[in-house]
Order: C-alpha cells, then sequence, then structure tokens
C-alpha cells in the first residue's frame, strides 16, 4: 500500500469535513504536530474556499446582516488547549489499562465504528509480530519507536493494513506514546499469537454488548 | 468581487467593528456559504440557521481571522465545515463536538510569511493547472461531498472512470506540492 495516499487522502477528508468523531480528533492531532501535514492541509483548504468564492449564488429568504450581529449565541472566546488536552485531559492521570507489562492502553469512548486509542510503551517494550485486519493509524506524540520499515517519532505516522506484519520496538531511552486507529482488530502471530488472538475475540464480544 | 477587497473589508471590522463592512462581506457570502450548505444535502431552512451561525462567526471571532496566513474565502469555509460537521453529528444523535479543537488549529501559529507565500502560490499554481472537468470533480467531491457514484451518474460517465481520474488529480496535486 502507499502509505503517502492513504496520508494525504486522510487531510483531503479532514479539509473536506467527512470524517467521523475519532479520524477527525486523529487528523486534528496529526495536523498540529506535522507541519508538512498542516501545510498541505492549507492549500487545499484554499482550494475549497477558492470554490466558495466562486459557488453559486442561493439567498437566504430572511436572514439579514443585522441578524447575525446581534446573535449572542455565538461566544467569542478561544480554545487554549491542544486536541489531544483538550479531549483526553491530562495523560498521566488517565485510567491506563495494562496489556502486558510495559505496554498500556487507553480506549477513548466515542461513538464511531472507528475505535481511537492512546498506547504507552515503556522505553525497549515491543509489539509481538502481527498483522491488521482492517486498516490501522499510529500517531507519535512523545517518543519514537521503529520496527521493519523504518523509524517513527513525534509526528510522523504510520498506516498498515492487512499485508503488512510488523513488530514495533519504542525506543530504549524515550519509550513512546502514540495515538490510534483502528478500523478492525489486529491479528497476531508467533509465540503467544494464538492467545492474544483469542483475547481480541473475547474483547470484541464484551464490545457488541 | 476582488480577494483583496474583501481582506480590507474584513480588517475595517477587526479594528473599528465596522458594520456597513460587514454588510458587505455578508451580501457576498451570505448566499454562496447558504448554496453550500443545500449541496451538502441540507434542507432550506436547516442551511439557513447554519448560514446563520457561520456569518455571526465571522463578526464574533473577526479577530481570529488572520489576512496573512490566508484568503477570507478559506477561513470562511473552514468555519461553514465545521458547521456541517457538527449538524451531521447532531442529526445522527452522535454527541460529540469538536469545535474547540477545530478551531485551535486556526490560532495563535505563527505565520512564516514565506511559507505563507508559498502555499498561495500553490493554490494559484494548481488552479492553472486543472481543466475544466477536472475542477468540476474537485469541486463534487470535496466541496459538496458527492460519492463517486452520484458524480458518475451526473456526469454520465462510468464509476470506474471517476475513481481513476479522481486519483488521478490528487497524486498530480501532491506532485505539485511537493
Amino acid at each position: 500500500m502507499n502509505g503517502t495516499v492513504v496520508k494525504n487522502q486522510l487531510i483531503f477528508d479532514f479539509a473536506s469535513g467527512i470524517l467521523g468523531p475519532a479520524k477527525s480528533i486523529f487528523a486534528s492531532t496529526y495536523l498540529q504536530l506535522n507541519s508538512s501535514a498542516s501545510r498541505l492541509s492549507n492549500t487545499f483548504e484554499g482550494i475549497l474556499g477558492d470554490n466558495l468564492m466562486n459557488n453559486v449564488d442561493i439567498a437566504p429568504k430572511s436572514l439579514k446582516y443585522s441578524d447575525c450581529i446581534n446573535n449572542d449565541t455565538i461566544k467569542a472566546e478561544h480554545p487554549v488547549k491542544d486536541p489531544i488536552t483538550s479531549f483526553f485531559g491530562d495523560l498521566n492521570n488517565l485510567n491506563w489499562k495494562q496489556v502486558y507489562k510495559g505496554f498500556n492502553e487507553f480506549t477513548a469512548s466515542i461513538e464511531d465504528k472507528d475505535e481511537l486509542k492512546l498506547i504507552k510503551m515503556d522505553p525497549g517494550v515491543s509489539v509481538p509480530l502481527h498483522s491488521h485486519g482492517g486498516k490501522e493509524y499510529i500517531l507519535v506524540l512523545e517518543g519514537s519507536f521503529r520496527d521493519e520499515y523504518g523509524e517513527y517519532s513525534k509526528g510522523d505516522i504510520q498506516i498498515n493494513d492487512q499485508k503488512i506484519k510488523h513488530t514495533p520496538i519504542a525506543s530504549k531511552d524515550t519509550g513512546c506514546v502514540c495515538l490510534s486507529i483502528t478500523e478492525k482488530d489486529v491479528i497476531f502471530f508467533g509465540k503467544y499469537g494464538s492467545f492474544l488472538n483469542l483475547f481480541t475475540f473475547i474483547k470484541s464480544f464484551f464490545k457488541q454488548k | 468581487m476582488e480577494k483583496a477587497h474583501l481582506t480590507n473589508l474584513m480588517k475595517k471590522i477587526q479594528k473599528d467593528r465596522d458594520e456597513l463592512a460587514f454588510s458587505e462581506i455578508f451580501d457576498f457570502f451570505a448566499p454562496k456559504v447558504n448554496a453550500y450548505f443545500i449541496q451538502n444535502n441540507i434542507k432550506f431552512e436547516s442551511s439557513e440557521e447554519l448560514t446563520q451561525e457561520v456569518l455571526s462567526t465571522v463578526w464574533v471571532k473577526s479577530n481570529l481571522y488572520e489576512p496573512e496566513k490566508s484568503a477570507l474565502s478559506t477561513w470562511i469555509f473552514t468555519i461553514a465545515r465545521n458547521k456541517k460537521i457538527d449538524f451531521y453529528r447532531k442529526n445522527s444523535k452522535i454527541d460529540f463536538r469538536e469545535e474547540d479543537i477545530r478551531d485551535f488549529l486556526y490560532q495563535d501559529k505563527e505565520v512564516d510569511p514565506v511559507e505563507e507565500s508559498e502555499t498561495n502560490k500553490q493554490i494559484e499554481q494548481i488552479n492553472n493547472q486543472l481543466n475544466e472537468q477536472q475542477k468540476i470533480m474537485i469541486k463534487m467531491n470535496f466541496f459538496e461531498n458527492k460519492s463517486h457514484k452520484k458524480i458518475a451518474e451526473e456526469l454520465e460517465i462510468p464509476l470506474g472512470t471517476v475513481k481513476s481520474r479522481i486519483r488521478h488529480i490528487l497524486k498530480n496535486v501532491q506532485k505539485m506540492l511537493v
């Protein structure tokens, strides 16, 4: 799979406003941390802005400009927190769930078909070789990790699909915190593979309830 | 209407809360924003309410707009798009609004003038290089958010052709951005 195409698709979809809640949070964070992604998004929004500029006119029937000046439902305050903090709060105070030693996750409660998760890996911890049932998007928030395909640090994004099997390892010095989107559960291979697959299988039952 | 003129009107609002300048911006943008919502499958009454919210935001949050950073039409587009997202979610009973987060992306960012003029040049360059049909497809797909199937029906071309042409356009856009 061409990762660049999927990354850019995410940015274009964000700019057009068609992402679900989970991917929308993910994309906002990506744009905040990655300046080249943010530039691409600005450019694309500029193109869509030109579309608005040249759009046809369908005049509102009863709306006057004075209705907009005297509308006090819109408040002037500005948001001051970044996407992650305003959504999750302080990451240190989260109720992290340990999946196994050195690997913790926190799943956001959002109504969406995609699952949004925070993943925290201690320095040097690795994830057993696995592939993915659906697409998985990983964005590094702090620290870094590497796998068979390269090294990923703050603001980098990795997109995995069925074809990719990999063994991510968190940096020995910093560990890493990542934001992830999973479209479907992952499939594990190797020593603990069958156990972990059983675990995800059982987990999916609880989710359906 | 010239982009530079619109920016000047906006500066008057920011500086003097100039209502006359706002009425001119309103007259130009309200019908286009209203059309945008209708193109995005929102019924007339709701589209008018949303248009009011968009233009009210332009007035109330006028100081969030940074003329060096983007054209006024771009800023107003992002406000309208955000209202559309919230409207869709409200209607599908998804209790989730992150308007603040989306707003955050447009505030307090340092503006690098070289980079910004680079972005504006790129937008112009892309607009110049796309042919009419490509422009229509971008509009239908990303501005009006029509499905590939709907686009195929309206332009009377096969679905596969729509998919491959849009992929081709996006690839070219990416190339121009490198």
